[in-house]
């Protein structure tokens, strides 16, 4: 037992945080130095490149487009990213100042750390439904069925399993942040030490390794690969400003 | 008509997420329910004349797979697109053709996933290591057909692209997929037999220069008798102000519209003419690849330079606005030896006129049409003329409504033939295809369906007729003409 509490509190985390930067910088460069040929932005669009960035802004922040595929969807999609981010968020603040992160705002170390621990409490059983929801309608709804493969559900049950151990470590099996704290910073020096031993929070983490290391090659890089999508980072100015074909560069006469 | 039938496709039970009057239910998936919906193949005259393989060589599975692998190399729209889908299904129920026929892989994520399949068995980790359980499979014979049955049933609209949240484009998708089958010899005899009438003859319709000539003098002779005007249609006129480029079914089957350029030059005392060299509007190279979308565009440039026009004024024609506005500085320009080179819709021109004043218009003469607009899809979501096309119906008609908001502008129904389709050996999936934009348009009581778009025109009389809506379709320009006062 304890060569595998090794390798994955000790080893796991390097190769994965490797093939992480590795994996997510390849696609990254790809799509980079993949030339766009032609203008194809989605029209109406703006026409200056600070409107594309509003365009794009909006649309990560407000997920607008698919409220045009009706409200379910919306809300899906829109409180489980929302509340991911708060999570992952709260989880930097909150261990890197042991939940002590709203005394800036006038709470004693008591008052914050309670507060910290309620709203992540909140946040991990409030983002269950919306990911159940996705999850169920993947299964359900034939269209999507369809179309999905094992990795489709794949995604989003290591998703909804890393919540779950989550929040059965806040509510049921806690752990103390300073020893969370310790671990991960020491993990950070390149001085790795024992993980915790806390089956839960062995599990957590161990599942959050895996997703780390499988999201370089899945579907999950849309997170990146949206910012590169022609329709929507081209500005609507093929007539005011020559586009050029990198692979089909004319000879000016 | 030749097309094998198609079964009526069963709808779902639940309203659709837009339940309102003139949408379309959902329907159920039916598998393979529009399989035997094909085009007819192209055959060894017509792939030589678009310079492809005269047929299927013996290792084309090899060949196909690396030319994939260079497109994905030469277009971020494809690498992007097959990566980051994540099957959430929002532009599954947004595709006429799946709305129409209920078959899955008529589905936007569905049948990007034909070509996707393949990219990730041969070029991704996932792909390789996992095969079906990541969604990957090989190129087989069986994929080969899928590919040309259903990517043909592809019109390259775009619909499902706005309803994305990345902006997946499948039509980025159907014409990488469609550049492939080419490079191995696949294509459909329509599209290649259009390109070689454009390369022999210059226009889609094959209308050789005497013939061009003729209808034009004829067209002459019409407006003389209808307006006691001598208004020209000028051919291959050198020094004109400008360039006009129609679709050529202007000239022969929507010769209201072409009266109606004239009889708008006219009035706006611009000096104009057509060119037999350039004699089409409708680039279908952009159903093909590259190449040929690059050699018919080319003609627009040359027959501008050999006139020595000011400026290129582009018809009625969704496929040829988004060529000429998007394309053209990139495949074929600079065009600054133009005294005006950013070519121009005919609806801006009208707009511009309309605005100075420059023309006198009277309403009363439409008052036996109410109208509504269809947005032509490349006009709309490829080429930003949404407003135009309305500024100038309501300056010309008193009865103008519209059609529901999710069907029109940006979110507009493709009329079921664009891309290639417009062929009669699918017309059952045309039909089906066609369906939410007769509905839509059947809930606006209009008799007078506007559309500027040679395309749109020649397949949604029949759409209309197939469902029994009772509504002429005409041009944009065509309503202008019956308003326009030449005295």
């Amino acid at each position: 037992m304890s060569i595998v509490l090794f390798v994955i509190g000790q080893v796991l985390p390097y190769i994965t945080v490797a093939v992480f930067v590795l994996g997510v910088g390849y696609r990254f460069l790809l799509w980079l130095k993949t030339p766009a040929p032609l203008k194809i932005p989605l029209t109406p669009g703006p026409k200056t490149p600070s409107g594309v960035i509003g365009r794009l802004a909006v649309e990560v922040a407000t997920f607008r487009s698919l409220l045009y595929s009706g409200p379910w969807l919306w809300a899906g999609g829109w409180l489980t990213h929302f509340m991911l981010l708060l999570i992952i968020a709260g989880h930097l603040v909150g261990i890197s100042t042991l939940g002590r992160e709203f005394m800036p705002l006038g709470f004693t170390a008591e008052q914050s750390t309670r507060a910290s621990a309620l709203l992540g409490s909140v946040l991990g059983l409030a983002i269950i439904p919306p990911i159940i929801y996705l999850l169920g309608r993947r299964a359900w709804n034939e269209r999507v069925r369809y179309a999905s493969a094992f990795s489709d559900y794949f995604a989003l049950a290591l998703i909804l399993l890393i919540v779950v151990t989550g929040d059965y470590m806040r509510l049921l099996s806690p752990i103390d942040l300073a020893l969370v704290k310790s671990y991960v910073a020491n993990l950070a020096r390149l001085h790795p030490t024992p993980i915790p031993a806390n089956g839960i929070f062995v599990a957590h983490f161990a599942l959050v390794n895996v997703l780390l290391l499988y999201l370089p090659f899945s579907k999950l890089l849309h997170g990146v690969g949206m910012f590169f999508s022609p329709t929507l980072d081209q500005a609507n100015d093929a007539r005011e400003r020559r586009h050029v074909n990198p692979w089909d560069r004319l000879e000016v006469s | 008509m030749s097309s094998p039938k198609l079964a009526e496709p069963d709808v779902t039970d639940k309203k659709s997420d837009q339940a309102q009057m003139g949408a379309v239910q959902t329907p159920k998936l039916a598998k393979s329910a529009s399989a035997n919906q094909k085009c007819y193949r192209a055959k060894k005259e017509l792939l030589e004349a678009c310079c492809l393989p005269e047929e299927l060589p013996p290792d084309w599975k090899k060949r196909a797979v690396r030319k994939l692998d260079e497109l994905r190399h030469k277009n971020r729209s494809l690498q992007v697109y097959l990566d980051i889908c994540v099957k959430c299904g929002a532009c599954s129920d947004k595709c006429q053709f799946f709305l129409g026929t209920g078959d899955p892989k008529n589905m936007p994520m569905a049948r990007a996933d034909l070509l996707r399949k393949v990219y990730k068995r041969y070029f991704t980790v996932g792909g390789k290591l996992f095969g079906k359980s990541a969604g990957a499979e090989d190129l087989t014979e069986a994929v080969l057909e899928d590919w040309y049955t259903y990517f043909y049933q592809c019109s390259e609209c775009r619909r499902c692209a706005v309803f994305c949240p990345y902006g997946i484009d499948t039509a980025e998708i159907t014409r990488a997929a469609r550049e492939v089958m080419a490079s191995v010899g696949v294509a459909t005899k329509y599209v290649t037999e259009v390109v070689k009438k454009v390369y022999e003859i210059g226009n889609n319709l094959g209308i050789p220069e005497p013939a061009w000539r003729d209808s034009c003098e004829f067209l002459q002779d019409e407006i003389k008798e209808e307006t006691g005007h001598d208004v020209l249609l000028p051919v291959n006129q050198e020094g004109a102000e400008v360039l006009l480029i129609p679709p050529s079914a202007d000239l022969f089957a929507n010769t209201d519209t072409m009266i109606g350029y004239a009889k708008l030059f006219y009035a706006a005392g611009i000096s104009w003419t057509t060119s037999t060299y350039a004699s089409e509007g409708g680039n279908f190279g952009l159903f093909l690849d590259y190449k040929n979308l690059k050699e018919v565009n080319k003609r627009i440039v040359e027959g501008a330079r050999r006139l020595g026009v000011r400026r290129i004024v582009m018809g009625e024609c969704g496929h040829a606005w988004r060529a000429a506005q998007a394309f053209t500085d990139t495949l074929n320009g600079p065009l600054d030896f133009l005294e005006k080179p950013r070519p121009q819709h005919i609806c801006e021109l009208t707009v511009e006129l309309i605005r100075k004043g420059a023309l006198k218009l009277d309403k009363s003469a439409n008052d036996d049409v109410s109208v509504t607009y269809h947005d032509p899809c490349n006009t709309a979501r490829a080429g930003g003329i949404i407003e135009e096309p309305r500024e100038i119906i309501r300056a010309v008609v008193s009865d103008f409504r519209e059609m529901p908001r999710d069907t029109i502008k940006e979110r507009t129904f493709c009329c079921g033939a664009g891309g290639g389709l417009l062929t009669d050996e699918i017309m059952d999936l045309r039909m089906k295809g066609g369906r939410p934009r007769a509905e839509a348009c059947r809930s606006t009581g209009a008799n007078y369906l506007a559309t500027p778009c040679a395309i749109c025109k020649a397949q949604l009389p029949y759409v209309m007729d197939h469902y029994k809506v009772e509504v002429t379709v005409g041009g944009v320009t065509d309503l202008v003409s019956k308003a326009l006062l030449l005295d």
